[in-house]
């Protein structure tokens, strides 16, 4: 069909026919500018033309309001070559005006006059006339528009110079052209509203309407404007819809019988027909199908949104046109053969897929988007023609079947032949490549599917991936899933079920993941179905333990699987079979089959080493039957240590002096930070809430994915676990155990529960398992004690410290003391004679350790007894104490030591030849009373003179008190000292504790009395003896004395003065010899050197050894007599100093 | 009026779902499961745009028996509203009022304070309610 805007010709026809070619074909060769009414925007057009012979019978229809824009003339041109203004003014003018009354009682203003200019005027005449026939028409005609009349030179005769005034020409056609369509075409709008307000009026006819509407869009098309063509249609088709969908069938719409055609013909669209516009004069002269008519729309349209580039807009308006165009059949109740209908959309989806697909970039998703569904349909249909035409696999066509699919074929008719221009015309459509082979026409494939049962499944399956995978490219993978389940069905049904496995998984897998149980346990139920079909029976094993533990299912389907399931377990361990196929492949999610409730260690902290740890353990059982575990694990992993706090860097400071850390155990990790600089200034304080990234605070249990076999099997190392439990139908408690072996923070990480080569494992425990410690404390005993005195009664407290040891109900220590000390369990003060029982020491004690708990520290209270030393030894008394504890075998050593509660010293002191013996009892730590002291001597010939006052009462002894006794030695005369040498002398004393004053216990201390005779009297005397002066030298006289016989004879002085005090004058040491000799008297010189009373200066008496001639003796020895071999009478004398004579001073 | 009415949590769980007809209602699941790519679709559109108000998604797609739409909350909770395509009085504007009803209904279901967001809404008075509105009776 041609469609050309029409312009007419009066006046000079065959001046006008000479140049008609010309200007047509110049008028396409360039654009015009168009400047469109209402504020449209401007566009470039290029326009088409073609010519008549005016004619007013055209006009006619325009005038009643029936004429059509595109049979309208746009635009009218007289034409004339009168080029002298006589004649103009005496036929041509008349003409003219008769013409353009005419026009004007039509209504018309769409016109022009052209001026032929054949003669050269300025070539003939070499003067140019005063006014030319032009202007006389612009005068007369054209007082307003001026540029309606035109001339031009005759291109025939000027071709040169005709060039210029022939493109004024054509470019002043399109203009008016233009502007006529402006006009035209707002005048034609208006006429098609008032048309369509009529529309319920009878005898209105909707074909009428359309075609008139359908001008405009041509129009529109025409001048490239093909958006504004869609309008059209997209009103048009948007009208007949309402029509149909709304008014119904009513008497008034007449019409619509027209399109009531039965279906006996079902041909699909083609977008690549050869003459689009076969339709419409079909429209026009006979009555369509309502199909047929919708296809012209559709086709129409999809070639506009061709011409704007706009594939994908074609695709998402396909299903749309479908769905509404089967529910405009049903509506008006059109008669047609089953499954006709689906050979038509199967035929509309696959046409325009054929045209995405070559037109699609790879990357453009919007493309896409749409086709996907539309290959889910175009699959879904066939499934349908395939039922229909027992075509599905397994089945074979029955003769009725056969017939149906002949009628079928029929209606679907032949493809038009190919015909390229259509696509061609679009720059944007590419050839992918160019060695495949040409498709077949979607009839063609749909005719080819129905001929065969192998060809239609082949087509089937095609189409089927061709979904899945334009679904899974535009990421809409859920649908991507359900095409799977289809196909997966279909797989099931050409019995190759090990094919539908991996849809139904992947499905399972969606489903499962976002939680749509009642859709993922009929999964199962297919899945379950083809393993069994395939023989797979450790897969079918677990998805019949899956199935039985739906909840959404019904019992009887669950018990069912359940029989099966169990069934299976027992087949499981003898057949070959259960060997798995793949790794791991025996694991089974345990979230589908149980609930983890709680877990809850049931042991007191901390667990120690080597007990048992006991967790009970809350678990649902989803079976609807109870069931039994061959085991039950808990794993457990040793805790990551917490983070350590990242120490800040500090700039300018070297490093943060002091990062003061105060954890809190709130929920989140808070913590407050101060970084203090090196100077002790605070740097930076700052509130941090550490957050492993590995753990969210809050997590939602429903947020988590579920997968569908475990992929990981925790560490199960160490873990606690139970055997051959019973698990009921809902909540069970089970208790696990384990010996704690290994030290350390534990935490559960994963559950395991095994039935026959069955794991069912936990994907994640669904609340922050509860984590315990297992630790491990050497026992140790300890004695505590302040200072130890010795003698009296001391309290010791035992510490035990149990550790992680596990006590026996009757463990002990045993505390063995050394020689000496005794001990025993503290008594209380209150029972008096008990407490004073000394008898209840012992050396050998047992602590027995009554119920004694790990980790229990227990003090217990112990009193220890020794005798008080009766010598004053340089160390403390040491003694010991060993343990023997239930943990050790061997024993622990613990010294300790005593000090003593009071010493005792004894003196000699000579008094001439008097002997006396001075016993001092020095106080320390104790405070004490004493009484009865004796002194025993054993020797004969020696007695001890007590010269003690009697006591009345005990004398109270403490801390740097002293208490003296002194005793007279009287040794019988003839009992000298060389028959005894050493006189052994006891000396005993009773003393108490003032806190136990009734328990008197004895104190002992032997003396050895050596040297006890006087050997020597020494005499020192001064002269003058009444006045010394000071500075004055005096005179001392020694008179040594020999009292007893004895061996010493050589003697050696010392004058022991005071340097401050006495100057001795000359020697102050000599040797005497006192061999032969009783006395020996010396005298020395001293002077005083201070006043006062001075005490005499004290002479030393030594034994002296001469040197001896031999080498080795070659020195002369000085050893000093033992204090009692020498009597210093006049020891401590003072001598009255007084100050010299005045004249000194 | 509606075939199927159905709260969707936004992890994409269902929370609530229930069909007029029991036995489409494993086709209708599946088909609102579907759905739920398109929902994303649009959110991730939605996405780039600052943000609007519009909660109502519209048609998310359509089969030859059914329309399927959908409406999203500002907490991502997804309402998908499944309709009889052959009912061609129903108007856009009567299924944007089932969303706004369904919302309410929703938001009062949720504001009961024993109900743990994300779990099945398990009310008797949302489903009561929900049951009026996919009658048309609401």
């Amino acid at each position: 069909m041609q469609i050309k805007p029409i312009i007419t010709y009066s006046g000079s026809g065959p001046l006008f026919r000479s140049l008609e070619s010309q200007i047509l074909n110049a008028i396409p060769l360039d654009t015009c500018e168009w400047r469109r009414t209402f504020q449209r925007p401007t566009k470039h057009v290029r326009l088409e033309a073609q010519t008549q012979q005016f004619n007013v019978s055209a006009l006619e229809k325009y005038k009643t309001g029936d004429w059509s824009i595109l049979e309208h003339p746009i635009l009218h041109i007289f034409v004339t070559e009168c080029n002298d203004v006589d004649t103009y003014k005496a036929t041509i003018r008349e003409e003219i005006d008769t013409w353009l009354k005419l026009l004007t009682s039509y209504g018309i203003s769409d016109w022009m006059i052209l001026l032929v200019e054949t003669l050269d005027m300025r070539k003939t005449k070499n003067f140019m006339p005063r006014t030319t026939v032009l202007d006389k028409i612009r005068l007369d005609f054209s007082t307003k528009n001026d540029d309606r009349c035109i001339s031009v030179l005759n291109p025939a005769k000027f071709e040169q110079k005709s060039t210029e005034s022939f493109r004024c020409l054509v470019q002043r056609i399109r203009f008016l052209m233009l502007t006529s369509y402006n006009r035209n075409i707002v005048k034609y709008e208006e006429l098609i509203r008032s048309k369509r307000e009529k529309r319920n009026l009878d005898g209105w006819d909707f074909r009428q309407y359309f075609f008139m509407q359908e001008d405009l869009a041509l129009i529109f098309e025409k001048l490239e404007l093909p958006t504004e063509a869609l309008i059209q249609y997209d009103e048009l088709d948007a009208m007949f819809s309402q029509f149909i969908t709304h008014t119904g069938l009513n008497d008034k719409q007449q019409w619509l019988n027209h399109f009531r055609r039965p279906l006996d013909a079902f041909h699909g669209i083609c977008l690549t027909r050869p003459d689009r516009f076969e339709m419409r004069n079909k429209i026009r002269d006979e009555s369509v199908s309502l199909l047929e008519f919708r296809n012209y729309l559709f086709e129409r349209q999809a070639y506009l949104l061709l011409s704007c580039n706009d594939i994908p807009e074609i695709a998402k308006r396909l299903l749309n046109f479908l769905f509404s165009t089967l529910r405009e059949v049903e509506f008006i109740k059109l008669e047609c053969q089953e499954g006709a209908l689906c050979c038509w959309e199967f035929v509309c989806a696959l046409e325009v897929l054929q045209l995405c697909e070559q037109a699609m970039e790879p990357n453009e998703v919007t493309c896409f988007q749409h086709c996907a569904p539309i290959w889910n349909l175009a699959k879904d249909k066939l499934y349908e023609l395939g039922k229909l035409c027992g075509l599905l696999p397994g089945s074979t066509p029955t003769s009725e079947q056969l017939h149906i699919v002949v009628q079928l074929s029929s209606g679907i008719g032949d493809a038009p032949p190919e015909q390229r221009q259509f696509l061609q015309a679009t720059p944007q459509l590419r050839e992918r490549s160019p060695n495949r082979k040409p498709k077949k026409s979607a009839a063609e494939q749909l005719k080819e599917a129905l001929g065969s049962n192998q060809a239609f499944q082949k087509l089937y399956l095609e189409l089927a991936e061709l979904a899945i995978s334009t679904y899974k490219h535009v990421a809409r993978l859920r649908s991507a899933r359900l095409v799977g389940l289809d196909l997966g069905n279909f797989y099931c049904a050409l019995n190759e079920p090990h094919k539908a496995v991996g849809f139904f998984t992947d499905l399972l897998r969606e489903l499962k993941a976002e939680n749509w149980h009642m859709l993922s346990s009929q999964t199962l139920l297919e899945l379950a179905n083809c393993y069994r079909k395939m023989g797979d029976s450790l897969a079918y094993t677990k998805t019949c333990s899956s199935i039985s533990c739906c909840a959404e299912l019904e019992t009887l389907v669950r018990t069912f699987y359940f029989d099966e399931f169990l069934k299976s377990l027992k087949t499981l361990r003898t057949t070959l079979s259960a060997q798995p196929s793949m790794e791991n492949a025996n694991f089974c999610v345990l979230e589908d089959h149980f609930r983890v409730l709680d877990i809850e260690v049931v042991n007191q902290k901390p667990i120690i080493q080597d007990d048992y740890i006991l967790v009970q353990l809350k678990v649902e059982s989803l079976y609807p039957r109870g069931i039994v575990a061959e085991n039950i694990k808990l794993c457990y992993e040793l805790q990551a240590a917490p983070l350590e706090l990242a120490m800040e860097n500090v700039s300018l400071t070297s490093a943060p002096s002091a990062v003061k850390v105060k954890e809190s155990k709130s929920r989140l990790n808070v913590s407050l930070q101060l970084v203090y600089k090196q100077d002790n200034r605070l740097h930076s304080a700052a509130v941090s809430c550490d957050m492993p990234k590995s753990k969210q605070p809050v997590r939602r249990t429903s947020s988590t994915k579920r997968k569908l076999s475990p992929s990981v099997q925790a560490d199960f190392t160490n873990f606690v676990q139970a055997e051959n439990i019973a698990l009921q139908p809902g909540v069970n408690l089970v208790d696990l155990k384990a010996k704690a072996t290994r030290v350390g923070s534990w935490q559960f990480k994963q559950l395991c529960v095994s039935m026959s080569s069955l794991e069912f494992l936990s994907e994640q425990l669904p609340f922050t398992p509860p984590s315990f410690e297992i630790s491990t404390k050497p026992a140790s005993a300890t004695l505590e004690f302040k200072t130890l005195i010795a003698g009296i009664v001391q309290p010791i407290t035992l510490n035990v410290s149990g550790g992680s040891f596990i006590f026996p109900p009757d463990a002990k220590i045993t505390l063995r003391c050394s020689k000496n000390l005794r001990i025993r369990q503290a008594l209380s003060i209150d029972d008096e004679a008990a407490y004073n029982n000394d008898a209840s020491f012992e050396s050998l004690l047992q602590v027995p350790l009554l119920h004694f708990k790990s980790f229990e520290e227990r003090k217990i209270p112990l009193e220890v007894l020794t005798d008080m030393p009766g010598r004053k030894v340089s160390k403390h008394h040491e003694h010991h104490i060993a343990l023997t504890c239930p943990w050790s075998r061997t024993e622990l050593p613990i010294s300790v030591e005593f000090q003593p509660g009071m010493e005792a010293t004894c003196r000699l002191h000579t008094c001439g030849t008097q002997k006396f013996l001075q016993v001092i009892m020095k106080g320390l730590d104790a405070d004490l009373l004493l009484q009865h002291a004796q002194v025993k001597c054993d020797v004969p010939g020696v007695q001890l003179l007590d010269l003690n006052p009697e006591p009345h009462q005990p004398i109270e002894i403490y801390k740097s008190l002293t208490v003296t006794y002194l005793y007279e030695i009287q040794v019988e005369p003839l009992k000298t000292e060389h028959e005894l040498p050493v006189v052994k002398v006891h000396f005993v004393i009773k003393y108490a504790p003032l806190s136990q004053p009734d328990v008197w216990r004895t104190y002992g201390c032997a003396f050895d009395l050596v040297d006890y005779t006087t050997l020597f009297k020494l005499q020192a005397q001064l002269e003058p003896n009444e006045l010394c002066r000071l500075r004055t030298v005096c005179n001392l006289n020694l008179k040594i004395t020999k009292i007893h016989e004895n061996p010493y004879t050589d003697l050696m002085y010392e004058v022991l003065n005071d340097q401050n005090l006495w100057a001795v004058c000359g020697r102050s040491a000599g040797v005497v010899s006192m061999k032969d000799v009783d006395s020996h008297s010396i005298s020395l010189d001293v002077m005083p050197l201070s006043t006062g009373f001075l005490p005499m200066p004290s002479i030393r008496l030594s034994k002296y050894t001469a040197g001896g001639k031999s080498k080795t003796d070659a020195h002369s020895k000085v050893h000093p007599f033992p204090p009692g071999q020498v009597y210093n009478s006049t020891k401590s004398m003072q001598i009255h100093v007084i100050a010299s004579v005045a004249g000194d001073q | 009026m509606a075939f199927c009415i159905a709260v969707i949590g936004k992890d994409n769980a269902p929370l609530y779902l229930t069909t007029a007809d029991m036995e489409q209602e494993l086709d209708l699941q599946y088909h609102v499961h579907a759905a739920l790519d398109v929902v994303e679709e649009k959110c991730l559109i939605g996405k780039g745009a600052p943000e609007s108000k519009e909660l109502y998604l519209g048609l998310l797609y359509s089969t030859e028996n059914h329309k399927i739409y959908g409406f999203v909350t500002n907490t991502r909770v997804k309402f998908i509203v499944v309709i009889d395509s052959s009912n061609v009085a129903l108007r856009e504007n009567e299924v944007r009022a089932i969303f706004r009803n369904l919302h309410l209904l929703y938001t009062d279901a949720i504001c009961n304070p024993f109900y743990i967001p994300g779990e099945s809404l398990t009310s008797k008075n949302f489903d009561r309610a929900v049951q009026k509105l996919m009658s048309g009776n609401a």
